[in-house]
């Protein structure tokens, strides 16, 4: 349980504008940790300031035990998968890979060698003599990571690698990325704004918002029980529905005004009166018929994938609902909705954060 | 006629028309007199059948009387250390204070602005000019090289004929080096951002980075300003003119000078337009390189 890359406390400005605000993060030697969060939270910037790319302003980063605050770039023995990739066009991929090689000294026989055992594991042995313009996206996007892998690093970043290949090529590229993770024993952290991707690669993520750590732990964590209503809107696809509501007189029970109140019993402390902002995941909501359901309400639009129904209430808020298999209803009809009182996530409405228990 | 009507109005007759205008220009603007110069290089002219295309045909005899001449490998050998050092100096100079903007501190671009008052003043007009810092008893050249120690007494920049047509090519450097600059700094503007960080990445120093990014993706832009060069050092005539007017006793003479000097104040208009041939095929060699090295641009 080594920590491989350990922040205390670290900020960073771009003049008066605060980027990173006191993040304190371990990363344990050997873990797939994910960074996420919408654009301009952060997330690159932590990540470059690993890479030594942004300097940090005050906190001290460590990597393998050892304070790199001011170190260069180029003496932390980290690799960076760029988002662009950032292949050398003028150089052929095993000119790309071996490049690192070149430039600490390494014999050319040594290198073609290097050279041929990465792209064996990578797939790429077949395109060495290639330059990058004649490769497409997912051999590029291999070819920057094998360039990454060529050199045994203390960490593999990930800015966003996925970014740029289409849906199809990102899920299969996804899976091959967490293999060589597991396979190689490596230290990743990977940058990404789409929680799917944090969600199914990572052992550990963290997720950011202004450059602030909202809550870090396991994907599994993070979905059970969110910190805070940010966190539970962006972890979960489709997202968190979000209704108002008040705690009830006994302090064991919310108020739900969906046009009719509704009591509902909870198995939590709350104040008398307290305004609540409840949580319902879609996948944690149940059809029922019309007089069955906690509540009922009119469908506004029906989505099927064939195994996947979406279906979307005409309430205030709006209110979805998700399940596998096949609905008869349809856009105008009423429907009951039934739900656990466990599955209910309860935010307090001014703070945002978790009602605990 | 209809038919051709309507082409003209939206088909390809349109496109043709367009492309033939530019062309007719060239052609009896440029093509004709590059004609007419080659032929009359194989030709015996002089004054009174000026005015005549046909003209006593003498085959290669303006070429053999040309380098029979005692002045022509020295001019020759002028113009190649005129172009070498001229094209040397502009791109070391413009590559220099292109990398020196790149780094873009305060004030970059609005400096580099400035370095193109050189290239819009006329040559005549920068000939003068360094005519006066060249000057041998009172100029600021050797005022500087005596002050520093360099020298012991004062250079006659001018008038001395080991050092004549080093005074043109200095004055060329300052003049050329703007050009070179704003082109190669559009050549390292294009160099993305990421490949530098992936080297640096990869353990690359600075100067490293240099010579394994810089240096192959200037690739292309650096073989285009090198043929510029050439064809604009082959071009430059007004320095000449205004500053040593190829002297003394041709020590700072080159081709293109003499070419005008034998042609329009000796008036052997043979011998000049020999000269020019032998130039065209200089400019020629490097317009092959020019159009070659912009089709191989390397961009990721």
């Amino acid at each position: 349980m080594t920590a491989q890359i350990e922040l205390t406390n670290v900020n960073k400005y771009y003049g008066a504008y605060h980027a990173l605000k006191d993040i304190e993060l371990s990363i344990r030697k050997g873990s797939f940790t994910a960074l996420v969060g919408p654009s301009g939270c952060g997330k690159s910037t932590l990540l470059r300031s690993l890479a030594g790319l942004e300097s940090i302003s005050s906190g001290t980063l460590k990597i393998a035990g050892e304070v790199m605050n001011a170190v260069p770039p180029r003496k932390r023995d980290v690799a960076m998968v760029f988002q662009s990739y950032a292949l050398y066009p003028h150089m052929t991929v095993e000119e790309n890979l071996t490049y690192s090689l070149r430039i600490k000294g390494v014999a050319k026989a040594e290198r073609k060698k290097a050279a041929n055992e990465v792209a064996a594991v990578t797939g790429l042995t077949h395109l060495l003599g290639r330059y990058p313009r004649e490769l497409s996206g997912g051999q590029r996007q291999r070819v920057a990571m094998s360039r990454a892998i060529i050199r045994h690093p203390k960490a593999f970043l990930f800015d966003e690698p996925l970014s740029n290949l289409d849906a199809a090529l990102r899920v299969h590229m996804r899976k091959e990325i967490r293999a060589l993770h597991d396979r190689l024993g490596a230290t990743s952290v990977y940058v990404t704004h789409d929680q799917v991707e944090a969600m199914t690669m990572a052992d550990h993520v963290v997720i950011l918002r202004d450059g602030i750590i909202e809550q870090q732990g396991s994907p599994l964590e993070l979905y059970d029980r969110p910190a805070n209503k940010f966190v539970a809107g962006f972890i979960g696809s489709p997202a968190m529905n979000f209704l108002p509501a008040i705690g009830g007189q006994d302090g064991q029970s919310i108020i739900l005004d969906l046009g009719v109140k509704q009591t509902i019993a909870i198995n939590r402390a709350v104040r008398p009166g307290q305004a609540l902002s409840i949580g319902l995941r879609p996948e944690h909501i149940e059809l029922a018929a019309p007089d069955q359901g906690a509540l009922s309400a009119p469908v506004a639009l029906v989505e099927s994938t064939g195994a996947t129904c979406f279906l979307t209430m005409a309430t205030t808020p709006e209110l979805s609902v998700v399940f596998n298999g096949r609905s008869g209803a349809r856009a105008g009809d009423r429907v009951g909705l039934n739900f656990a009182s466990g599955s209910i996530h309860l935010f307090d409405a001014a703070t945002e954060r978790r009602v605990p228990g | 006629m209809k038919r051709f009507l309507s082409s003209m109005i939206d088909g390809r007759g349109f496109d043709i028309g367009l492309v033939s205008l530019p062309l007719a220009f060239l052609l009896t603007l440029s093509g004709l007199p590059l004609l007419y110069n080659i032929v009359m290089s194989f030709q015996e002219v002089d004054m009174f059948s000026l005015g005549s295309f046909w003209r006593p045909f003498v085959g290669l005899k303006n070429y053999r009387d040309l380098f029979a001449q005692p002045e022509t490998w020295p001019i020759l050998a002028n113009t190649a250390t005129f172009v070498i050092a001229s094209i040397a100096g502009q791109f070391l100079v413009g590559f220099g204070l292109a990398l020196f903007f790149w780094t873009n501190f305060p004030g970059a671009s609005w400096l580099r602005g400035l370095f193109l008052v050189s290239w819009v003043m006329p040559g005549l007009v920068v000939g003068a000019i360094w005519n006066w810092i060249l000057s041998g008893d009172f100029g600021v050249l050797n005022f500087i090289l005596r002050e520093t120690g360099l020298i012991g007494g004062n250079i006659f920049w001018r008038s001395d004929p080991d050092f004549s047509l080093w005074a043109v090519i200095i004055a060329n450097i300052w003049l050329g080096t703007s050009f070179n600059m704003i082109l190669l700094s559009v050549g390292l503007s294009a160099i993305p951002r990421d490949l530098y960080e992936a080297s640096e990445l990869d353990g690359a120093n600075v100067w490293q980075r240099f010579w394994t990014i810089t240096l192959p993706m200037m690739r292309a832009s650096i073989g285009a300003i090198i043929a510029l060069g050439l064809i604009f050092t082959l071009q430059q005539f007004d320095l000449f003119a205004a500053i040593t007017s190829g002297g003394p006793n041709n020590a700072s003479n080159v081709t293109q000078y003499w070419a005008w000097d034998l042609s329009f104040r000796q008036y052997d208009f043979a011998k000049g337009a020999t000269i020019s041939v032998i130039m065209i095929v200089f400019v020629m060699i490097a317009s092959v390189v020019y159009v070659r090295s912009t089709r191989h641009e390397v961009r990721g």
